[in-house]
């Protein structure tokens, strides 16, 4: 264990660096969800294409190849954009936080698009009925209604979504992000122990995982505790 | 800033040379992978307390990492060992299309034993009483009543996974096989043309998906020949 001395502070800022993945690309993800949900229930054809070729692409394509896609593309977009207003430019520089965070962000995303829409469509159509039956109004119906009834239905695939994201942070490695797995690169050219870097890296990300999956367990007792016969 | 078409032309033959390779790293870690899920599947209901705590903090461990920390400790960490390199396995692990392998399988197992075990719970009581009424023993009844059941209740959930495996085969690029995601990064080097390359290469993933779901959509078909459909 001597081998880690020293190291220690490098794991923990790679730790905060996946914690700030996390919570910007989380951000990004619920927004990209809703957009494909809204579009996907919308009447509006376009709309609806739209959001259906969003799912089936990012669902259907590697993790990797969005990430190095989007972080290669974006340099020579941004560089050809600055070129235009000063030739001198060689390249622009993309930090490959924001590149990797948008690109898992569009991935989990996808999979939100679709249990949004599902949680959406499964709040009970005989409690919106009451509600049109107390004369309440469709803004009051969604707000008093359909979110405390769909954030329950969500929240269980949700919950995994939120899993995806800290486990694809680990790809934004990839492209020199420099969390915990660039970190255990780094200490395994000084110590040669590949082996004890790479499982402090999953100790980490388990760590992760178990505080997510505790969080929402919690959550589910929380939102579950007056449905009757809760599971 | 332009998309040559020619590029793609030219480099769309290079890259569909890896997809030998990304079909043997899906059927070969799939198979391997539907072996080990089965295995820890029957470990976990077969009422051993030892045996089910074995197998649940196996899967804990593998869905709360990354699968790429997970080919990297193996690729990388395991040759740390001199006992690793002077085993039997070392003409494997020494292998990156052995270690990719090896960590699908070991991956992919954790995940599609939950599937499995989803399927395995949902079967309908009624038929496992009427098994007992006829006097089938435990054994039959697992053999005739659950398993084809279960199989056919997980199928939707397991093509999924299918599809995951497949994303995830694209990560082995990451330890010098040149797949076909392993093959555009080193054009992609040459050429420093991210958007020909990759988005041919992506579509090229997503009508392998597509082609994945429509083939488990005709088995869904097939094993539900008896079911009753649903208009």
């Amino acid at each position: 264990m001597e081998v880690l001395n020293g190291w220690w502070d490098d794991y923990f800022w790679g730790a905060i660096i996946i914690a700030e993945v996390f919570v910007a690309s989380l951000f990004l993800m619920i927004l990209f969800g809703l957009m494909g949900a809204g579009a996907k229930l919308s009447e509006n054809r376009l709309a609806q294409r739209v959001a259906s070729a969003y799912t089936v692409i990012f669902r259907g394509t590697p993790e990797i190849l969005v990430i190095l896609l989007l972080y290669y593309g974006s340099a020579i977009t941004l560089t050809a954009i600055a070129q235009i207003f000063n030739p001198e430019i060689r390249f622009v520089d993309v930090p490959p936080f924001w590149a990797g965070t948008i690109a898992i962000a569009l991935i989990v995303g996808s999979y939100a698009t679709e249990t949004f829409r599902g949680a959406f469509l499964g709040v009970n159509p005989g409690s919106i009925e009451a509600a049109r039956a107390l004369g309440m109004s469709p803004l009051q119906t969604f707000i008093y209604i359909r979110v405390p009834e769909m954030w329950r239905i969500a929240l269980p695939p949700f919950g995994n979504h939120m899993l995806s994201l800290t486990k694809d942070t680990a790809l934004i490695s990839i492209i020199g992000l420099n969390e915990t797995m660039f970190v255990a690169k780094q200490a395994i050219t000084v110590t040669g122990k590949p082996f004890t870097m790479y499982i402090v890296v999953g100790v980490i990300y388990l760590g992760f995982s178990s505080i997510i999956t505790l969080s929402v367990m919690g959550i589910e007792k929380f939102g579950n505790r007056t449905t009757v016969g809760a599971r | 800033m332009s998309f040559d078409f020619n590029l793609i032309l030219q480099s769309l033959p290079e890259m569909l040379a890896g997809l030998g390779i990304t079909v043997q790293l899906l059927l070969v870690s799939g198979f391997l992978g539907l072996l080990l899920a089965i295995l820890l599947l029957l470990m976990r209901i077969s009422g051993n307390l030892y045996l089910n705590s074995i197998a649940q903090v196996y899967i804990y461990v593998f869905r709360g990492t990354p699968i790429l920390v997970q080919i990297f400790i193996i690729y990388y960490g395991l040759p740390q060992f001199e006992a690793i390199r002077e085993s039997m396995f070392w003409h494997i692990l020494r292998e990156p299309t052995g270690c990719a392998i090896l960590a699908l399988t070991l991956n992919t197992g954790a995940y599609v034993s939950e599937i499995l075990r989803g399927g395995v719970l949902s079967v309908d009581k009624g038929l496992l009483e009427a098994g007992s009424a006829l006097g089938m023993s435990a054994r039959q009844k697992f053999i005739y009543i659950t398993t084809p059941l279960a199989a056919r209740l997980s199928l939707p959930a397991y093509s999924n996974d299918v599809i995951s495996l497949l994303k995830s085969t694209a990560l082995a690029s990451t330890i010098t096989i040149t797949d076909m995601t392993g093959i555009a990064r080193t054009i992609v080097a040459d050429t420093y043309a991210p958007y020909e390359v990759f988005i041919s290469l992506a579509i090229v993933y997503i009508i392998f998906t597509f082609g994945l779901q429509k083939l488990f959509g005709v088995i869904e078909r097939y094993l539900g020949r008896y079911t009753k459909r649903e208009e």
